[in-house]
C-alpha cells in the first residue's frame, strides 16, 4: 500500500508550480535591480533556497564549479570588454603601440568599471542559475510536467522540457564515452592544430545527436503507448493531490509584492529622472531607489 | 478477449523505398502466446508498433492494409483507446522509464487515462503484484537492477489492464536470471490473466517452450506462421535466415585456432593488481579488489548478472577509468599516468552500443580515423584502411554513411574502425545486445580469426553461456563487483552452484 512512509521519499518542500513561480519572478527582479547590494541579497535568498532542499555533496560540488566559472567569465570578459565611459584602466595586458595586436586593438586593458558591471552581470546571472539547479534537483519529471500543464504551458512545450532534463545524466555519460573513444582511437583534445580539434568537436555530435534523438524517440513511443498526448496534459489526474500550501502563497506573495514595489519605485525614478513626475514628499523613495535598487 | 486480425499490412518509412513491412496477413486468437522472431531488421519492431498504433498516429510514412482490434480498425481509433487494449513493452527500461519512483511510474498511464487516484493505487499494488515486486512503490527506479528495471516497465503496462501484450526483445539488456524472470512472469500473464502475448526476440531457444505458435519473419514478410510443435520440426527455413533453433544439443565446441603466424612467448600483456573502483555518484564500489594477469593472444569471458561489474572491470583495463586504489599496467607500463591518445594501438574498445563510435561521415572515415590520428604514411595508411575494410567485408559499404546501415552492420563498422589500429588488447562490452545469431557469429568470427593470426588479446563481456564457451579459453566470473572464478569456461560451467551464484543460472 502507498502509506505515509512511501511519501517521505518525495521532496516535501515547496509545491513544483511555486518553484517555475518563483524562478519567474526573480527573473524579473534581477533584470530590474541595479543595485550589487539588492542583487546580493537576491543572490543569498536564493542559495537559500538550495539549502532547504538538502543537495547532496556532489551536487554541491556541481553548483561551485558551475558559479565559479560563469562569475570568473562575466568578470573577466566584462572587465576587459567594457565599452561605456567612465571608464578608468586597472591593467594594461597589452599596450596599444604593441605590433599587430596592439595596433589592431588599440591595447588591451582591464577596466575598473567594467569589473564592476560584470560582478553585477554574474550575481544576476547566477541567481537563476541556482534557482534553476533547485528545481532540476528538487522537482521530479511528472511533476514538473504537472506544473507546467497547470501553469497553461502548451503540452508539447511542456513535455520537451521535461524530457530534456530528463535525460541530462544521460547525454552527459554519452557524451563521455564517446570523448574516450575518440581519445582511445589516438584523438588529442587541445592540440595545436585548432581545425583539428573543432573538427573533433563536430565529429563527436554526430553520435550524441544520434543517441539523443534515439532515446527522445523511445521515451516519446513509450509515453504515447501509455495514453499520454500534449493535448491532454491539462486534463490528465494525479495519484498524488499537489496543493499549494501556506508557504507557497506567503512566499509568492512576498515575492510578488517586492516586484510590484521595484516597478512602482523605478517607474518613479524613471519620471523623476526625467522630468516627466515630480513630488518632493517622495524623495525619501528617489533616494532608495537610487542607492539601494 | 481481443482478437486480433492484420490484413494485407504494408508500410513505408518516409526515407526509404522498400517497403519494411510487406503484404503481412495473420490472425492472433484469444490468450495465444506468440513467438515472433527473424533476422535483424526483418521488420519486427514496426509490425509491433503498427498492432499497438505506433505506426501511424506517431509515426509518419505511407501505411495500407489494416490491423483491427475487437473489429477496431487501429489506424482509425485514438491511440489513447488502442492503448487500453494493447500494451507494448519496449527493449531497453532505461529508454521508457519516465519518472523517478517505481509507483509514480505506474500511475503515469493511468494518470493520462484519468482514473480516479483511489483506483491508481489499487491498480499499483496488483501490477507489483504481478511482477513480484511488492512493497517497491516507493523505490527510486535509478536504484534497481536492469532485470527490475524492466519489470517495473511490464508492471507499468500492466496496470492499464490490456487484453494483448506485445514485448519486444524485452529480454536483450538482461542477465539469464533477469531473462528468466522476465519469462515467467509474462508466462504466468498469459496462462492465469489470459493475456494474448507477442513476444519480439531473437533468443529463441528461451522463449519457444512457452509459446504456443511461432511467426518467423523475413525482409518484411510473415514467413512462417505456425503452431509450436509444427514450427520445429524443420529447423532448416531458420537456420537459413540465421535465426536461432531450440534444440538440446550439446554445448558448442570451442572453434579452432588458425596457427598463429607470430611467434612471440607468453608474457602477461595486462596486469590488473587489487584494483578497486566506486563511482562518485554512489558509495559502494563498483569493483572490490580484483587481481588478474592477461597473456598475450588469450581470449577471455567477463560474465556476471547485470551491475555485477563487468563493464567497469573492462573500462578499468582499458585505462578508461583510473582505479580509486591498485592498479592497471599495460604492457609493463601503468596506465594511470598515461594519457588515454597515449594508449591508442595498445587497448581499443567497442562499446555495448555501437553508436557511440561512429562520428565520421562514412564508412571508410570511420575506419581511417584511427590510423590517421597516428600520423602513419599515406601509403599505409590506405594499405591498411583497404585491408581492414575488406577484413570485415566492409568493402562494399565503404562510402556509405554508418548510420544509414543495419545494427549488425554498425556493430561491424565499430569493431573494424578500432581494430584498424591493431590493439594489443581489444576490448569488446556485450556484442550479444540486439543482435541475431548469423550476424553475432560472423562478427565474432571474422573478429577471432584476427586476433588469433596477430596474437592479440581479445576480452569481451557478456551473459551468454554458448558464445563464451564457443569463443573464449578463459572466463572471468563476477558477483557484486567482485572476481568469483577465474579459470576456463569448461570449468566454470560444469559447476552449478557457483552459476547461480554469479546469477548465469537459476
Amino acid at each position: 500500500m502507498i502509506g505515509k512512509e512511501d511519501m517521505t521519499s518525495r521532496n516535501t518542500g515547496l509545491e513544483s508550480r511555486t518553484k517555475i513561480l518563483i524562478m519567474m519572478i526573480c527573473g524579473c527582479l534581477v533584470i530590474l535591480l541595479d543595485s550589487p547590494i539588492a542583487l546580493l541579497v537576491c543572490f543569498l535568498a536564493s542559495l537559500v533556497l538550495i539549502a532547504v532542499s538538502k543537495p547532496t555533496l556532489r551536487q554541491i560540488r556541481l553548483l561551485l564549479l558551475f558559479l565559479f566559472f560563469t562569475t570568473w567569465g562575466l568578470i573577466y570578459s566584462q572587465g576587459m570588454f567594457y565599452n561605456a565611459f567612465p571608464r578608468t584602466v586597472l591593467i594594461t595586458l597589452v599596450p596599444a603601440e604593441f605590433p599587430f595586436i596592439g595596433e589592431w586593438t588599440g591595447g588591451i586593458k582591464i577596466y575598473r568599471e567594467g569589473l564592476f558591471h560584470g560582478i553585477i552581470q554574474s550575481l544576476r546571472f547566477n541567481t537563476t542559475l541556482v534557482i534553476g539547479c533547485y528545481i532540476v534537483w528538487s522537482t521530479q519529471p511528472r511533476d514538473l510536467l504537472l506544473a507546467l500543464g497547470q501553469l497553461r504551458v502548451p503540452g508539447a512545450l511542456a513535455f520537451m522540457v521535461t524530457t530534456a532534463l530528463h535525460f541530462i545524466p544521460v547525454i552527459a555519460g554519452e557524451t563521455a564515452a564517446v570523448i574516450r573513444s575518440q581519445r582511445l582511437r589516438g584523438f588529442r583534445y587541445g592540440q595545436f592544430n585548432l581545425f583539428a580539434t573543432v573538427r573533433g568537436v563536430i565529429n563527436s555530435f554526430r553520435p550524441i545527436l544520434a543517441g539523443n534523438i534515439r532515446h527522445a524517440t523511445n521515451l516519446g513511443e513509450s509515453v504515447e503507448s501509455r495514453g499520454f498526448s500534449p493535448d491532454i496534459a491539462r486534463q490528465r489526474t494525479s495519484l498524488h493531490t499537489s496543493q499549494m500550501g501556506k508557504w507557497d502563497y506567503c512566499l509568492l506573495a512576498l515575492l510578488s509584492l517586492s516586484l510590484i514595489c521595484v516597478i512602482g519605485l523605478k517607474v518613479l525614478y524613471f519620471c523623476y529622472v526625467n522630468g516627466i513626475y515630480y513630488e518632493s514628499w517622495l524623495r525619501g523613495a528617489y533616494t532608495f531607489t537610487r542607492e539601494m535598487l | 478477449m481481443v482478437p486480433i486480425q492484420i490484413d494485407n499490412l504494408f508500410f513505408t518509412y518516409p526515407s526509404r523505398e522498400k517497403s519494411t513491412l510487406h503484404g503481412i496477413n495473420a490472425e492472433i486468437s484469444p490468450s495465444d502466446f506468440v513467438l515472433l522472431t527473424g533476422p535483424t531488421g526483418c521488420g519486427k519492431t514496426t509490425l509491433l508498433r503498427t498492432i499497438n498504433g505506433l505506426i501511424p498516429h506517431a509515426s509518419s510514412g505511407t501505411l495500407t492494409g489494416a490491423v483491427r482490434v475487437n473489429d477496431e480498425d487501429v489506424a482509425s481509433q485514438p491511440l489513447a483507446a488502442t492503448c487500453q487494449q494493447v500494451a507494448l513493452l519496449f527493449q531497453n527500461p532505461d529508454d521508457q522509464l519516465f519518472c523517478t519512483l517505481v509507483q509514480d511510474e505506474i500511475a503515469f498511464g493511468l494518470e493520462n487515462l484519468c482514473f480516479p487516484p483511489e483506483e491508481i493505487k489499487e491498480r499499483i499494488t496488483l501490477a507489483l503484484e504481478q511482477v513480484g515486486l511488492t512493497g517497491f512503490e516507493g523505490r527510486r527506479i535509478s536504484e534497481l537492477s536492469g532485470g527490475e528495471k524492466q519489470r517495473v516497465a511490464l508492471a507499468s503496462i500492466c496496470a492499464m489492464k490490456p487484453q494483448v501484450l506485445l514485448l519486444d526483445e524485452p529480454t536483450s539488456h538482461l542477465d539469464p536470471r533477469a531473462t528468466h524472470d522476465i519469462l515467467n512472469i509474462v508466462k504466468q500473464l498469459n496462462t492465469e490473466i489470459g493475456i494474448t502475448v507477442v513476444l519480439a526476440t531473437h533468443r529463441v531457444k528461451e522463449v519457444a517452450p512457452l509459446c504456443n505458435r511461432v511467426w518467423l519473419m523475413h525482409e518484411g514478410q510473415l514467413y512462417l506462421d505456425l503452431p509450436r510443435a509444427e514450427a520445429f520440426q524443420d529447423t532448416s527455413v531458420f537456420r537459413s535466415l540465421g535465426v536461432e533453433v531450440p534444440e538440446t544439443e550439446n554445448p558448442p565446441s570451442p572453434i579452432k585456432r588458425k596457427p598463429s603466424t607470430n611467434t612471440t612467448p607468453h608474457h602477461p600483456l595486462l596486469n590488473v593488481k587489487d584494483i578497486s573502483f566506486c563511482y562518485s555518484n554512489s558509495d559502494k564500489n563498483a569493483v572490490q579488489t580484483i587481481s588478474c594477469e592477461v597473456s598475450r593472444g588469450e581470449i577471455i569471458a567477463i560474465m556476471g548478472a547485470n551491475g555485477s561489474g563487468k563493464t567497469t572491470l573492462l573500462h578499468l583495463m582499458g585505462g578508461l577509468l583510473r582505479p580509486s586504489s591498485g592498479e592497471v599496467k599495460i604492457d609493463g607500463k601503468t596506465s594511470k599516468r598515461r594519457k588515454l591518445h597515449q594508449l591508442a594501438g595498445k587497448v581499443g574498445i567497442v562499446f555495448q552500443n555501437p553508436d557511440l563510435l561512429l562520428q565520421a561521415e562514412t564508412v571508410k572515415s570511420e575506419v581511417e580515423f584511427g590510423p590517421k590520428n597516428l600520423k602513419l604514411k599515406s601509403e599505409i595508411l590506405q594499405t591498411l584502411v583497404t585491408d581492414t575494410l575488406a577484413q570485415f567485408k566492409l568493402t562494399d559499404f565503404a562510402a556509405e554513411a554508418p548510420y544509414s546501415l543495419s545494427r549488425g552492420q554498425r556493430q561491424r563498422v565499430a569493431v573494424a574502425a578500432t581494430f584498424s589500429l591493431h590493439p594489443d588488447i581489444f576490448l569488446l562490452d556485450e556484442p550479444t545486445t540486439g543482435q541475431d545469431a548469423h550476424h553475432l557469429q560472423h562478427l565474432m568470427d571474422e573478429l577471432c580469426n584476427q586476433i588469433w593470426q596477430e596474437n592479440k588479446t581479445l576480452i569481451f563481456a557478456t551473459h551468454n553461456i554458448e558464445l563464451t564457451q564457443k569463443y573464449a579459453d578463459r572466463v572471468l566470473l563476477m558477483r557484486e563487483g567482485e572476481l568469483i572464478f577465474d579459470g576456463t569456461p569448461n570449468a566454470a560451467f560444469s559447476d552449478k552452484e557457483l552459476l547461480k551464484n554469479a546469477s548465469l543460472a537459476f
